[in-house]
């Protein structure tokens, strides 16, 4: 799970992630898999595994990815730094990601406008509620929806 | 679509409880009925004595969450392999109801620091989230009093989800047996390739720092423990799994 209870991804969200399903069920998409890495403490080691994913990434040819993570504060490290090592690889990104008015991102990328905040909180902030601040189905049709336009964006080259 | 290549197929039928009691053993049956019981539990609790104090299982039945709630550590759906390896074959799950463990230690110290959801529990638990039980969902409490010290240690939560996971292993071996006809849903879910179409990675950033804040990977059971391991002993580095074996339930927050 996460960094705070409101944001962290319980096994049950897990096992009935609506990214995976609902990426499975569009028929306009070849979901190729799910690449996982771990957020380690360390900033070298967080660079260098955000960096070896986009590298597979890279290596595998995707059309489009999406990058997501239920952590914040110091997890952006990992997060933004594989969205801008896709995104400078010329691969269309998209992604979601909490970050309300508490968690923004406390790093930059020019890759990251693809990004859904999937905040639920009304204030924007770590509510402690288990689940508040989850991504649902709207959030992951937001997340796709940016994903096709951006993907066919480089296809034509525009 | 016509021209998609089946690789490989999950199939995961889930049977809905509809009575969900405190009663004389631990036991779930095919047509919706189940019994929790505390004196399976207490030789289970014994073994891990090194950390854990006490545990006390708590039936909350819909609606009555107007009730304090230590930490929430997780919430698990009991889940088990009927065919197959993780990823393919058939798996059964049980659906309405989910086990939900509770820390906290001797002294009151709860089990997490940055941020801990103890409280209310109609306060604290957003219901109807893909992560979170329905409105009409049995929630099994699983509250583990650790020892002194022990609810912030990365051994104890492990040993403690060890704990969890050997109870629910109960229902796991009969739900193992249940007449796969019977189930109230069938999904079936694909590795497909669908040529010709968008392909789309995810990439998914999971927390591996310690305790309470870790991922493990392919467990021997879906959602489970046993065999097991936690992303920090895989350096935190990238892992590629198929969209059925992440389906089928191959990461267990650990938290």
């Amino acid at each position: 799970m996460g960094v705070g209870p409101s944001t962290k991804e319980t096994s049950l969200h897990h096992f009935r992630d609506p990214l995976i399903k609902i990426l499975g069920e569009d028929s306009g998409i070849d979901l190729m898999g799910v690449l996982v890495f771990g957020s380690p403490e360390g900033n070298e080691e967080k660079i260098r595994c955000s960096r070896t994913a986009a590298v597979v990434a890279e290596c595998a040819r995707p059309d489009g990815v999406i990058v997501e993570t239920d952590g914040w504060g110091n997890l952006d490290v990992d997060y933004v730094n594989c969205v801008d090592e896709i995104g400078k690889r010329g691969i269309p990104v998209a992604g979601l990601n909490w970050s309300g008015t508490a968690g923004t991102f406390v790093v930059q990328s020019d890759y990251l406008g693809n990004v859904v905040d999937f905040n639920k909180n009304p204030e924007g902030i770590e509510s402690n509620i288990v689940g508040e601040n989850n991504y649902t189905d709207d959030d992951v049709r937001e997340c796709i929806k940016k994903l096709k336009i951006a993907m066919l964006k480089k296809e034509r080259s525009l | 679509m016509a021209n998609d290549i089946n690789l490989r197929r999950l199939v995961i039928k889930a049977f809905h409880m509809t009575e969900v009691e405190v009663g004389d053993c631990n036991s779930v049956s095919v047509d919706g009925k189940m019994t929790i019981n505390m004196d399976e539990l207490n030789p289970i609790v014994a073994k891990y004595s090194d950390v854990i104090e006490s545990v006390k299982l708590e039936l909350i039945k819909p609606g009555e969450h107007d009730r304090y709630t230590n930490t929430i550590m997780d919430i698990i759906p009991i889940s088990t392999k009927v065919l197959g390896e993780l990823g393919e074959g058939i798996t059964h799950t049980v659906t309405g109801v989910y086990v939900m463990p509770t820390g906290v230690d001797v002294d009151g110290e709860q089990a997490h620091e940055f941020g801990s959801s103890e409280g209310n529990l109609k306060d604290m638990l957003y219901l109807n989230r893909a992560g979170t039980p329905a409105d009409d969902d049995y929630i099994i409490s699983f509250d583990i009093v650790f020892k002194k010290g022990m609810a912030q240690e990365r051994y104890a939560i492990i040993k403690a989800y060890r704990c969890v996971e050997e109870w629910m292993n109960i229902f796991r071996a009969q739900l193992k047996k249940f007449n796969g006809t019977k189930c109230t849903e069938k999904h079936e879910y694909y590795d497909r390739i669908r040529p010709g179409q968008k392909k789309v990675l995810v990439i998914k950033e999971m927390i591996a720092h310690g305790a309470m804040l870790d991922t493990w990977i392919f467990p021997n059971e879906p959602s489970g423990v046993e065999g097991g391991k936690s992303l920090i002993d895989y350096g935190c580095m990238p892992i590629m799994l198929t969209p059925n074996e992440f389906r089928d339930g191959a990461i267990k927050s650990m938290n």
